[in-house]
């Protein structure tokens, strides 16, 4: 049934968003330095995986990078293709995410950078105690949303032999022939994600917003 | 003691300050006055280098001031903002105590201890813990000055700093600048407060289309100006 997918698509969710943001304000920071060496690389990154549908991306990294192993003669297998999926979705959200945290990073008045600069703090600091602060405020709602939409792009991963909901549904319909439940069971299960999530998401918002 | 040699700012085609030779002596308050977009706040931003020049060198005590040790002398020149800038992710008391702690170094409770005499001097001590976004505008300017202040300073730079202020807020401000430049702290003032400036500065400065154009003591410059441009400006103002 549909439902036991649950612990996957949350778990696999969870982890490649933690990834996700990991990498993103990496990747972000990166994107908005002046030092070409570091804002190059982050640029092509996020438009490669932004420019690319996720369950390619998801195929390379399950089946690709394997088979490019075992060519160099290596002995490779995913020990559980659990592994790639998490990556596949951490990397493909930390693209994702880093045009997010750029936004909110440039969102933050330039007048809160030259006080902290004018207090004698050196940029990475100021960018620490004054700006990442405040642009997590901005950022948060977005990211919400962000989860929400991982979650739902979590349904490609069935395709590289996860079982999550979407895959536990087809298994069952292939066992019982009971195609139009097992798909509806489904689309109900991420229902039971996304509808709280997003009311969450919404309620933090009104949150930021009184303050 | 600030000294400007012939500084220079470029933002590209627009020449904003076209070699400007000052020198500000300790104790000195100085005020700066002129027609929007004559270069005032340019220059007080190339002081601290919130705005790279294009030419020119900058001395605090006899040093050049030079992008490797730029956060060393910002420490010791404060700043004040026309929109205050103050953080407001923070308390009033943290605004004032995030530098001091972070930068210098100093333990949490001795900067709290300065930080709360540096309000209460500010007549702010009972908002110490409230955020920002509830203070008024004068409030809050008076919150950047304490902020600035907490790094023990040897210049305070204030870039209109009540050009943003409701007209009744004016005078808070206005008030706690007074006291300091009672106390002896270099000053410098980009302002469009004359009566201020007459009242409280040692030395003015005229600045028009990016030259300092007449400077003197302000019962001359404000009383007997020579310069055609000053006598323009000074009969729309004043």
């Amino acid at each position: 049934m549909a439902i036991k997918g649950i612990p996957a698509t949350v778990g696999v969710s969870l982890i490649a968003v933690a990834l996700g943001i990991i990498l993103g304000l990496g990747l972000a920071l990166m994107k908005m330095s002046k030092h070409k060496l570091l804002k190059i690389p982050a640029t092509v990154y996020i438009e490669i995986v932004r420019g690319t549908p996720m369950i390619v991306q998801a195929l390379i990294m399950a089946y690709g990078v394997p088979y490019l192993i075992q060519n160099q003669g290596a002995e490779f297998r995913w020990p559980d293709l659990v592994i790639p999926a998490i990556m596949v979705c951490g990397l493909n959200s930390a693209a994702y995410v880093a045009e997010i945290i750029r936004a909110g990073l440039q969102a933050v008045d330039s007048g809160q950078m030259e006080a902290a600069r004018s207090l004698g703090m050196p940029h990475a600091m100021a960018m620490r105690l004054i700006i990442i602060p405040q642009a997590f405020r901005i950022i948060l709602p977005s990211l919400g949303n962000e989860f929400v939409s991982l979650i739902k792009e979590t349904a490609i991963l069935s395709y590289v032999g996860v079982v999550e909901i979407l895959r536990r549904a087809a298994l069952w319909n292939a066992s019982e022939f009971e195609t139009f439940p097992a798909y509806i069971g489904a689309a109900v299960c991420y229902l039971m994600l996304t509808i709280p999530l997003s009311k969450l998401v919404a309620y933090v918002e009104r949150r930021m917003a009184t303050k | 003691m600030i000294e400007v040699k012939n500084l220079e700012k470029s933002f590209g085609d627009l020449h904003v300050l076209k070699g400007i030779t000052e020198t500000i002596e300790d104790n000195q308050v100085v005020c700066v006055i002129g027609p929007s977009g004559s270069g005032k706040s340019t220059f007080l931003r190339c002081i601290n280098r919130l705005e790279v020049p294009t030419g020119g060198t900058v001395f605090l005590d006899g040093e050049e001031i030079k992008a490797e040790c730029i956060n060393k002398v910002r420490e010791k020149m404060g700043m004040v903002f026309q929109n205050f800038n103050l953080f407001p992710h923070m308390s009033v008391l943290n605004n004032v105590t995030v530098a001091p702690i972070k930068v210098k170094k100093i333990p949490k409770e001795q900067a709290e201890k300065e930080a709360m005499a540096l309000l209460r001097k500010v007549g702010l001590e009972e908002k110490a813990h409230v955020l920002p976004s509830s203070l008024s505008g004068g409030q809050k300017q008076r919150v950047a000055i304490a902020r600035a202040l907490a790094m023990n300073p040897e210049v305070m730079l204030f870039d209109e700093p009540t050009s943003a202020l409701d007209p009744e807020m004016v005078g808070e401000v206005l008030e706690v600048m007074r006291k300091l430049a009672d106390e002896g702290m270099t000053m410098i003032i980009v302002t469009h407060e004359m009566g201020f400036a007459r009242e409280v500065a040692d030395h003015v400065l005229f600045m028009d289309e990016g030259v300092i154009v007449e400077q003197g003591a302000p019962e001359e410059l404000f009383g007997n100006p020579q310069n055609p441009r000053t006598q323009a400006f000074l009969s729309m103002v004043l």
